[in-house]
Order: structure tokens, then sequence, then C-alpha cells
């Protein structure tokens, strides 16, 4: 019997679960997960990268490596509307240039705006598997995926106002349920129960607590370790951090077209890549009244750059605070905490006033 | 033409003037209108558009904010086209696709007017439709506007023979022969690639250009070299490298810092393109060329050193 594949996607988030339950439930291969981003796949990611590249290039090439040693043959890159459509291409070469082996899956390659092309790509995983039962495992981890997300919200939403910390622990419980699950009905099961724990938890929720919007580039803003925890540090502050960039609304469920319509007052047209998204979440939190708004980008991130004389005059507009945040592979936690304590006591104090 | 009146259209002499500027002026021209370009590029023009745009933006982005800035109530509109792509897989940076709405935000309160005209072939808008709409927008008939982009068209495409022809002439020289590789704006702008072209020319070495070479014979050449370079005109630039990169002794690679797709494709070059000396140059805001002149005088001796000339 012919081997079975060892796959991997560099980290992103937690959502390599969804990967897993596609490589394994719907494919019938192996999933190998990178170890958890760190300083070391920072570093790996940088010293091979050429040094203008965004940061999300970096660490993703890192995490390869690290999956590379940790056993996966195969390694899947994922497209997209901005440079990340090419990160592919150069990743595998400078891996090659390496000295790595490896099968190489660069769904850039299959991006013809075909679903069809694209399970091509992944029939690679395994060709002899069935169709149907890959569609369904598709199904599946998208339904995942919304649950992943709803339940990351909610607990950025309230996790700050859980002295006792049961909150942080039913949503790590949640998130390694989420590893484990096998099937559609185990997936729903961690949901409900965790939703059934944090009902169970008793919240010291002020009745108008500061609420802050978070948008920013595709990668930094969901995953944690790049935005160096910039969600869960608010929260602590005992702030309401809502995010709503993730997988479910811009990809799942979106109308990029529609919210283009809605944010006319400030652009005619998309300035490409996920601006229009971005802008009409910073124009929904200045419109729901928040009391502040942080873009999250990384360093020489294009698209993102492009939109802060954008998100300048929506600030104007609806005199709501902005703190534009630029990650790079050396910024450090100290600094970090500095502007966001100061971006606190601002808004904080605007907050007071305007009471 | 019945009674239209085209308006006094300012045009930035920067970004993709330097690629398209031949089509949009014929494009005018034809439809009978007036049109002003900003001054050529200057260390004033950096300053004033390094204060405009955002801190992190690109070189090029700041040069061109100065020439809007240069234009501001000095035309009725300024044109800045919006290029976001020539279909799914054919695109253009993204700084492309958000220039006319990021200039329409960051001089919001000057009073300025803008037009556009948007190539956007996945939206239903391809580049001859989004220049007949645009015609139409002006006052025009639809028959004239399409008139007018045939002839812009054609304009460009004769420029860009031409362009090539003399190259080829020039390639045919005996000496040495350097092929500079960057973006039109960058090489072609007078305070950030003229000095370097400048140099090499006192230097006495035949220079070529990646950029003059026919557009589609590059993106074919180019497709070939790296499948997934989807964005049009660094997949011009690359494949003007690999057409003349033959028939040259060295490669200077310029970039305007922090070049996104150059950041990518220029690493592809570097990576893949073996048995030919590669410089990189990356150009920022420091003014004074003493530091580029440095690494074009080391480079130009490398060059001769492999060819025997110096040993």
């Amino acid at each position: 019997m012919k081997q079975q594949r060892k796959v991997a996607l560099p980290r992103y988030g937690e959502y390599n679960c969804a990967l897993k339950y596609i490589v394994e439930q719907g494919f019938e291969a192996q999933c190998v997960l990178p170890p958890p981003l760190s300083r070391r796949t920072e570093d790996l990611g940088a010293r091979n990268s050429p040094d203008l590249v965004c940061t999300p290039f970096k660490t993703t090439l890192g995490s390869m490596i690290e999956a590379l040693e940790a056993g996966a043959d195969t390694i899947i890159m994922v497209h997209g509307a901005c440079r990340l459509n090419y990160f592919g291409e150069l990743q595998e070469q400078i891996l090659r240039d390496l000295g790595y082996s490896f099968e190489f899956i660069n769904l850039s390659l299959y991006n013809t705006g075909k679903m069809r092309d694209l399970l091509k790509a992944l029939k690679v995983i395994n060709p002899r598997c069935s169709m149907v039962k890959a569609a369904r495992a598709l199904y599946d981890a998208a339904q995942m995926v919304e649950h992943l997300d709803d339940t990351t919200s909610f607990y950025y939403e309230n996790c700050g106002f859980d002295p006792s910390g049961t909150y942080s622990k039913i949503y790590r419980n949640f998130i390694a349920d989420m590893y484990d699950a096998r099937n559609l009905s185990e997936i729903r099961e961690a949901y409900r129960s965790a939703n059934r724990a944090f009902a169970d938890v008793k919240l010291e929720k002020p009745r108008d607590p500061i609420r802050i919007g978070i948008i920013g580039d595709y990668y930094t803003v969901m995953d944690p370790f790049s935005n160096l925890e910039l969600e869960q540090k608010l929260a602590d502050m005992g702030v309401e951090v809502h995010r709503l960039m993730n997988i479910t609304n811009d990809m799942l469920r979106n109308s990029e077209k529609n919210k283009q319509a809605s944010v006319r007052a400030f652009t005619e047209y998309s300035m490409g890549a996920s601006s229009t998204t971005d802008i009409w979440q910073a124009q929904n939190f200045a419109e729901r009244a928040f009391d502040g708004l942080i873009q999250v980008k990384s360093a020489f991130c294009m698209p993102e750059t492009d939109i802060m004389p954008v998100l300048a005059n929506l600030s104007r507009d609806y005199k709501i605070p902005v703190l534009y945040l630029t990650y790079d592979s050396q910024t450090s936690d100290v600094g970090l905490m500095t502007r966001l304590e100061a971006f606190y006591d601002m808004v904080d104090m605007r907050k007071k006033v305007a009471r | 033409m019945g009674g239209n009146r085209m308006p006094a259209v300012g045009i930035p002499r920067a970004m993709l003037y330097y690629r398209y500027g031949t089509l949009w002026e014929k494009f005018f021209e034809v439809l009978g209108g007036t049109t002003g370009l900003s001054p050529p590029g200057s260390r004033g023009i950096l300053e004033t558009g390094t204060r405009l745009a955002p801190d992190e933006g690109c070189l090029s982005l700041k040069m061109f904010m100065g020439h809007v800035e240069a234009l501001v109530g000095r035309c009725e509109k300024i044109f800045i086209p919006r290029y976001s792509n020539y279909g799914f897989t054919e695109v253009f940076c993204t700084r492309y696709e958000g220039l006319y709405d990021q200039a329409r935000n960051i001089f919001r309160t000057s009073g300025q007017k803008f037009i556009t005209c948007n190539v956007d072939a996945q939206n239903g808008s391809p580049e001859p439709k989004g220049f007949e709409q645009f015609g139409v927008e002006l006052g025009f008939s639809a028959q004239e506007s399409r008139r007018a982009w045939r002839e812009a068209s054609k304009a460009l495409a004769q420029k860009q023979k031409a362009d090539e022809a003399a190259q080829r002439e020039l390639a045919g020289k005996p000496g040495m022969k350097v092929l500079v590789a960057g973006h039109s704006y960058v090489l072609s702008d007078p305070y950030l690639g003229k000095p370097i072209l400048d140099y090499l020319d006192a230097a006495g070495t035949i220079r070529l250009r990646a950029d003059a070479a026919e557009p589609e014979t590059a993106r074919k050449a180019c497709a070939q070299f790296s499948p997934t370079c989807r964005w049009i005109v660094s997949e011009e630039i690359v494949g003007g490298v690999l057409l003349w990169k033959d028939r040259v002794d060295g490669i200077i690679l310029v970039s305007a810092f922090p070049c996104g797709p150059d950041s990518m494709t220029n690493e592809l070059l570097i990576r893949r393109i073996k048995g030919i000396p590669v410089l990189s140059l990356m150009l920022d805001t420091q003014t004074g060329t003493a530091g580029i002149e440095t690494r074009l005088e080391s480079f130009l001796d490398i060059i001769r050193f492999q060819k025997g000339e110096m040993v």
C-alpha cells in the first residue's frame, strides 16, 4: 500500500484545525501540524526571506521550515488577492535552494476563478480519494470555521470581564476540541458545550463598557502570535474587543460589491485586496459608536497602507480615535503595551467626558 | 465635435504615466481636449509628496502625491486612471488600483476635482470599454470615444515598437552592455532613475532597459519563467530581463523602497538567473548620489574582471 501523504499548511491563527479536518477526514491523508509560532519561526523566516517582503511571508516561510522538520512531506500554500498570490512560488524556490525536498501544492497555480480547478489541486493530496467524501469534508470544515470564528468573537468580546479566568479555559478547551473533531456532530457538540459553559460564568461587565474595533491585514489581524496577542491584551484591560475580519465574514459570507456601495462616501472603487472590507468594517464600528479603532498591519502591507488616508478621514467624520499599529519581525511586547495603555487612557478619558 | 468642450485635464507625471502616458495623451488629443502635465520629478516634488502620502508607502507613491499637489488648483480636473486588472489572472499592483481614491482622500479638503478611467475587466470594464465609458462621461459620444481609444492604443504600440527597435540597434553595437531593469516610472524619473542611467552612459557602457520590450512578448516570456507572477507591469519587467539578458554583460535591478512586487520578483530573478552578474539597487529618500555611484562603479569593475579586461 502506498504511504499516506503527510500534509502541512503553515500556521495561521487556529485555522489549521480546519485543514487538518479536510486532509484527514476528506482525503484520508495525515496532517502534520507545524509547531506553534515562536521567535524561532520568525527568525527562520526572516533570515531566508527578502528584506522588504511583508511579515506574513516571513512567518509562513518559517512555519513551512518547521513543518518540514516535523515530518511533513507535502506543503500546501494558499493564494490571495495581494502579494499573497505570489508567496507560494517564491517560498518554494527558497525552500528548494535551502535543500529541502517535499511536494508543494501551490493553490495560486490553480487559482483560475473556477472551484473545479482548486479541487484538482487538492486531489493531489490523495488521487484515489472519493470526491464526494472530500466535498463533504470541505463543507464540514466550513462549518468548523464558522463555529471557530463565532466562538473566538464571543470570547474576546467578553473574556475581559471574567475575573475567574474560566472563559480562557473554556476557549482553550474548545480550540483543542476543534483539532480533535472527526465529524460534524463532534464539531457541533463542542461548539454547543462551549456556549453552555460560557453561559454559566458570571461576568462583571459594566453597563457601557469601552468597545474597541479591530481591523487589519488578513494574516496579522487574525493571528494572535503575529499581532502579539493584541486582542487578549486589550481584553485584559477591560475592553470589549470586536473584530469582524475573519474567514467567515470575509470569505464564507461576504459581498464585497455591496460593501463597496456602503462606503462610497469615502471611496468610489475598491482599493484592492481586503481594503473595501476593512473600510466597511471601520465605518460599521464607527456607526455603532465604538470608542476606538485599531488598524493592525504588517510592515510593508500595501493595501493597508493605502487605506490609511481613508481611515484618517473616517476618523475625522465620525470623531472616532484610530490607533495605527505596524508589526514587523522585531516588534516587542513592551512597545506595544505602552501604546495600548496610552490609547486606552485617551479613549477612557473621552468616554468619561462624554458622559 | 458638436459643442463638446473638454475640460482642462491635469496629468501627474508619475507612476503609470511612464507606462501608459502616450495612450492617455493621445486619447485626450483625439477628443480635442487640453491636457497639462505636472513638472518633471524633482527633490522638491518628492519632499512635498513625502509629507502628504502615508509614511509606509513606497517612494513612487510619495513622488506621485507630490505631482498631484503640483496640479491642485492649476487644472479643472486631475486625471488618475484606476488600473485594476485585465482579467482574473492579469492584475495590477493594488497601489495603482487605489491611487484615485487615495488621492481623493488625501486632497479631500482642497476642493480639487478628480476624474478616473476604470480599467477593471473582472467587473465588466476591460480597458477599451473603460475608456469608452470615460469618454462618454466627459461628454463625447461612444463612437468618438472608441475611435479615440483605438488611435491612442495604436500610438502607444507604435512608441513601444520604436523603443524596442532603437534598443535592438543599440544592442548590436560592440562594447560592454548593461541591462537596467525597473519600473519605467523609477528609471525615467529625472530625480530617481536618471542619475543611474547618466552614470552608466558617462562610464561608456551600452545601456539597455528591460522595459523597452514589446509588452505581450515580455509577458509571455515571464509566464514561462514564473507562472504565478500576475502583476502585469512586473511581468513586463521580468519578461524584458529574460528577453535581453543574453545580450548583456550585467543586469542592474533598480527598485524604489519598499516596492511590493519588486521585493518578490527581484528575489526570484536573482535566484533563478545564473551565470551573469546582477546588482540590486534600492532607491530611498536619501539625497546625494555618491553611494549609488560607488556601487555602480564596483559593479562595472566586476563585469570587466569577469570579461578578462581587468586582471
